[in-house]
């Protein structure tokens, strides 16, 4: 049981629909209005009727001031990875630092393969994904001189001349679940992203994930605190409680605090596509959470 | 003919390898000098993504065109098809996308125009037979050598069967504006009556559209004024002296497959150029998008989508010169009564005013435009602790309704939409715009109030909103096995309900009821108290309650895309109690397996407060409405026949008969003596007759 005693974070997690083609941007506006740190966006370019994550993400960045910004989490197949670094950067330039790099190693590989994209075995995935994460932080860190080189076996970069660089160092946040990329996120992660209803035993999970993550950051000479722990939710507010994260906004400060004491998560990102869920979120949870975790830190 | 869209149009070419902050303000800049659109060139190595920067562009502007050259190569084509039909969609028509020289085009039928670029002979070929514009640009060779590039691309048009006005010219400039004439060659270094006479014949002779300067240091910002100041007026009086009128705006045409869906008797080159930019008629990639309704599949000859008040009136104006067609008035396009789309009509679709604004916090006065949705105006009150009852559905227009009535489900408490109606903005059949309130325009602002549709197409409404906290919010199912003892009851217990309290019930032939009522309290216990007469109607099979803001209620229904099919069958009667005759005839034709919807929506309390002769919604004495939907006309009447003799009347939003038989059932002799007397008035030729018309031949059946 551990507390890595980050600061929190709140945000939501939004349905990139195009049906109403502002409407997701519209609810960025509002988690921003509303007061609310991060808002994220899904990635699934093998559906027709969302939007592309990250065009999505520059033009709502264009219409926002304060509030940070990502896919959850990107679909890295389908994105190369020297013009998914390039993406990243000129937004978080434009955004005044504004943007980070949730990532995923792929899922639904029908769905990827009809786009055009590589079929990976999960070994494989994860060994793209970490070759992709040294071609973005390559490409990203104009301090060094020469071009980049990295030559790996599914993505390979020649001399490639670096830049731009990003505003600020855009966090790199792993969506994971099983043990080889959790340690993997540990070695080369600044965050976990995972999505409370993919965890098979429910937040009781994430005990035994966090130690898969701490071991391969141990592993890699790195504190497990270097990575954040984030969490994506799905609750809803009603009078009476019905289950976790189904109650009156008291319940939600209890059990969220609970998590963050417990299992040390520190990014609550709540799925909502509607207002009025965002600004209760914003208004009758994420501070009160702020609070109480605070006052059991002591 | 009104000619407004400017001849000559500027752009401006980011610098690839600049500053991102320092382009985006340029576009900024550009935008609001009135420059066209912007080109984003292909990355530079190690620079910006141009991708990202058009897109955070896109939203840092409301009008300037993007233009994204150079975006093969960069990314996956199926991919970079997403991204592009994503910005489409986020800054509609703004989009266009550059193809260099012989490449393949990046989407075949992404409904976005390709413009090629490129000065070979294989690239003219290709941009004159199928690209929708070229880019071509001047430099040192001067500008006989582009004039003889223009022409090759003429004839390739030409040799592929298209009109050549089809493709857009778009010529990016080198050269230095000064004041001083420099003897320099090619570019166009000198001082602007050198630009204007060596300018003039590319529009004239060649029909280029747009020029286009490099914006690549730090005087861009200043030569693009300078441009806009001392240049384009001079090049457009040149070019308009040498061309006849209109000729210039009208380019570039439409492609000729489009052009060739076109539907008679519809004077498409007369659109005024105001209009024309946001038109979309049947080729047009957007057209699946606005040719049907919610409820109504649909296939109009064009739509209109004016912006501004003064839109609305050309429109109106370009309507008026077509009274041989259908004319539909659309705003949130919900309508079942009225008829907001048609068979190679017009359209006009008023859905871009949609502004919603606070004008005075203290008196709760909202200003709202008629394309706003309902779901939308809850949102926006809602920090304010405000909402006004609307009706059931969020995704309802405002136009269509507060025109209309406006059963909601605060309608009890709060009485109809228009009921809090204090003034109305509209633009009537002869194109002029008038502001009707009680004291302006009286008989006007009577008749919006109920029979709106007839007499303009409203632009504004202003309302005077009410203070409601959180509201309780119930859904209850019920096993129902004996529904005309149950729907008695209902009526009972509802009528007994204090006005707090607003059900609607919907029926199926299963023998389940659900039951949706709003109680307009925030406190748990009035809320369970008002609740719990309903809950003993039956055995309940389902129960939700909750307390929430009504916003959350108005939007708990997903948006659909509005891809309406065939026409709706939709039938309306107001009953001023659930009599057991009533409830009897609904039984049957519940029964009868001809509908598949059946719904009560609750009325009474405040709505009854109002006399009859207030507002053009005259059956205040109505205690439910009443719809009932089904597939088949003929089949819905044999049973709905038997209700009709114990109706008061109708609500015309849910009636989709366009008989003349159903208009005095909606509006009683006296209100249809005044409503038609005004329409004679205002409208004497019948322009506006989609929904309800009271200028309508006289019913065939029953005299009213
Ligand atoms: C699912 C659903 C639920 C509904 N629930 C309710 C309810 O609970 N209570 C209720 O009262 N109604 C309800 N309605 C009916 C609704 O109010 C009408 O259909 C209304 O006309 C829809 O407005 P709109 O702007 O969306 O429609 P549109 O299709 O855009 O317009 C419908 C008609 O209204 C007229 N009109 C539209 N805009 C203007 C304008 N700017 N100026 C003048 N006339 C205009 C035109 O005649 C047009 O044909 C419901 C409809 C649907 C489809």
């Amino acid at each position: 049981m551990t507390d890595y005693g980050h600061d929190l974070l709140f945000g939501t997690f939004v349905t990139p629909a195009s049906a109403r083609p502002q409407h997701a941007v519209e609810q960025a506006v509002v988690a921003e209005r509303a007061g609310l740190d991060l808002v994220t966006f899904q990635d699934h370019p093998y559906v027709a009727t969302f939007h592309d994550t990250w065009t999505l993400i520059a033009y709502a960045a264009a219409r926002t001031e304060r509030i940070r910004l990502t896919a959850n989490v990107t679909n890295l197949p389908l994105r190369l990875p020297a013009v998914l670094a390039r993406t990243v950067a000129t937004a978080d330039v434009l955004s005044g630092g504004r943007i980070e790099l949730g990532l995923g190693a792929g899922a639904f590989w029908d769905g990827i393969e009809a786009m055009g994209g590589r079929r990976l075995g999960p070994g494989e995935s994860i060994e793209a994904l970490e070759e992709a994460v040294t071609i973005i932080r390559g490409l990203w860190d104009v301090e060094q001189r020469g071009g980049l080189t990295v030559a790996g076996r599914h993505y390979a970069v020649h001399g490639a001349e670096r830049g731009p660089a990003p505003a600020h160092r855009p966090g790199i946040w792993i969506g994971a679940y099983k043990p080889r990329i959790l340690r993997t996120t540990g070695r080369i992660g600044d965050g976990w992203l995972p999505s409370v209803q993919y965890l098979p035993g429910g937040v009781t999970d994430l005990a035994g994930m966090n130690g898969h993550i701490d071991e391969g950051a141990a592993a890699a000479g790195r504190d497990p605190r270097d990575i954040r722990r984030f969490l994506n939710l799905a609750g809803d507010f009603g009078a009476t409680s019905r289950g976790f994260l189904q109650g009156p906004p008291d319940q939600w400060v209890e059990e969220l605090t609970d998590l963050t004491l417990t299992y040390g998560t520190s990014g609550f990102v709540l799925a909502s596509d509607d207002t009025a869920t965002t600004e209760l979120f914003a208004a009758e949870v994420a501070p009160a959470v702020r609070s109480e975790v605070a006052r059991e830190r002591g | 003919m009104t000619d407004q869209g400017p001849a000559v149009r500027l752009g401006i070419q980011l610098d690839p390898a600049g500053d991102p902050a320092a382009a985006v303000e340029l576009a900024v800049t550009a935008e609001r000098l009135g420059y066209d659109l912007v080109i984003v060139p292909g990355p530079a190595e190690g620079g910006w993504d141009p991708w990202t920067l058009l897109s955070w562009i896109a939203g840092r502007t409301d009008r300037i065109r993007l233009v994204a050259a150079g975006t093969d190569g960069a990314t996956a084509p199926a991919l970079l098809a997403r991204a592009a039909a994503s910005l489409d969609l986020l800054v509609p028509g703004r989009l266009v996308l550059g193809v260099a020289g012989d490449g393949p085009g990046p989407l075949p039928d992404a409904g976005v125009p390709v413009w090629r670029s490129g000065d070979e002979h294989p690239d003219l070929e290709l941009a004159g037979s199928t690209a929708d514009g070229w880019i071509g640009h001047l430099d040192g060779s001067g500008t006989h050598w582009l004039q003889k590039r223009l022409r090759l691309l003429d004839q390739a048009a030409v040799r592929a069967g298209r009109d050549p006005r089809e493709l857009q010219r778009v010529i990016t400039l080198c050269g230095v504006l000064t004041d001083s004439p420099t003897p320099a060659e090619g570019c166009l270094d000198g001082p602007a009556e050198r630009w204007i006479a060596d300018l003039a014949p590319l529009v004239v002779e060649h029909g280029v559209s747009t020029f286009v300067l490099r914006a690549d240091d730090a005087t861009a910002a200043d030569r693009l004024e300078r441009f806009a100041r001392d240049v384009a007026p001079g090049l457009h009086e040149a070019a308009a002296r040498a061309l006849a009128a209109g000729v210039l705006a009208a380019r570039p045409l439409r492609r000729a497959d489009v052009r060739a869906r076109r539907r008679p008797g519809i004077d498409y080159d007369g659109l005024p150029g105001s209009l024309a930019a946001t038109a979309v008629e049947p080729g047009d990639a957007g057209f699946g998008a606005v040719r049907s309704t919610y409820l109504r599949g649909g296939n109009p000859g064009l739509v209109l989508r004016p912006g501004t008040v003064a839109e609305v009136a050309d429109a109106v104006a370009f309507a008026r010169r077509h009274q041989h067609l259908p004319l539909g008035v659309r705003s949130g396009g919900h309508g079942i009564s009225g008829r907001s789309t048609n068979d190679g009509g017009l359209v006009i679709d008023v859905g871009a005013l949609d502004r919603i604004e606070v004008l005075d916090e203290r008196r709760r006065l909202v200003r709202i435009g008629p394309g706003a949705r309902w779901k939308e105006v809850a949102l926006a009150l809602q920090p304010h602790g405000w909402a006004l009852t609307s009706g059931d559905y969020g995704g309802v227009g405002v136009g269509g309704l507060a025109t209309a009535g406006g059963i909601g489900f605060l309608g009890r408490k709060q009485g109809l939409t228009i009921d809090h109606l204090r003034a109305v903005e509209l633009v009537l059949a002869d194109g002029s715009s008038v502001r009707a309130t009680d004291s302006e325009h009286p008989e006007l602002f009577w008749a919006v109030r109920g029979a709106g549709a007839n007499f303009g197409i409203a632009t504004a409404f202003e309302f005077a909103v009410d203070e409601v906290p959180e509201v309780g919010w119930a859904q209850l199912a019920f096993r129902v096995d004996d529904p005309a003892a149950f729907l008695v009851e209902f009526g009972r217990v509802t009528t007994a309900a204090p006005r707090e309290t607003t059900p609607n019930l919907i029926m199926g032939g299963t023998g389940v009821a659900q039951l949706m009522a709003m109680v307009a309290s925030d406190d748990p216990d009035v809320v369970l108290a008002q609740l719990e007469p309903f809950a003993r109607l039956a055995p309940l099979v389902q129960q939700q309650v909750v307390i929430a803001p009504y916003a959350a209620i108005m939007n708990m229904f997903p948006d659909a895309p509005h891809a309406g099919v065939g026409e709706p069958v939709s039938r309306s009667g107001l009953v001023r109690a659930l009599t057991p005759e009533v409830a009897t005839a609904s039984a049957t034709l519940l029964d009868s397996g001809a509908v598949h919807w059946f719904q009560l929506r609750s009325m009474g309390g405040a709505i009854a407060d109002v006399v009859p002769e207030a507002t053009a919604f005259a059956h205040r004495d109505a205690a439910f409405s009443i719809t009932a939907m089904g597939a088949n006309a003929q089949r819905v009447d044999r049973w709905w026949n038997g209700l009709r003799p114990h109706l008061s009347g109708s609500y015309l939003s849910f009636e989709s008969d366009p008989s003349p038989d159903r208009v005095p059932e909606a509006f009683p002799p006296r209100t249809l003596a005044r409503l038609r007397a005004l329409k004679a008035e205002l409208d004497p030729t019948t322009l506006f007759r989609d929904n309800f018309s009271v200028a309508a031949a006289v019913p065939t059946g029953s005299s009213a």
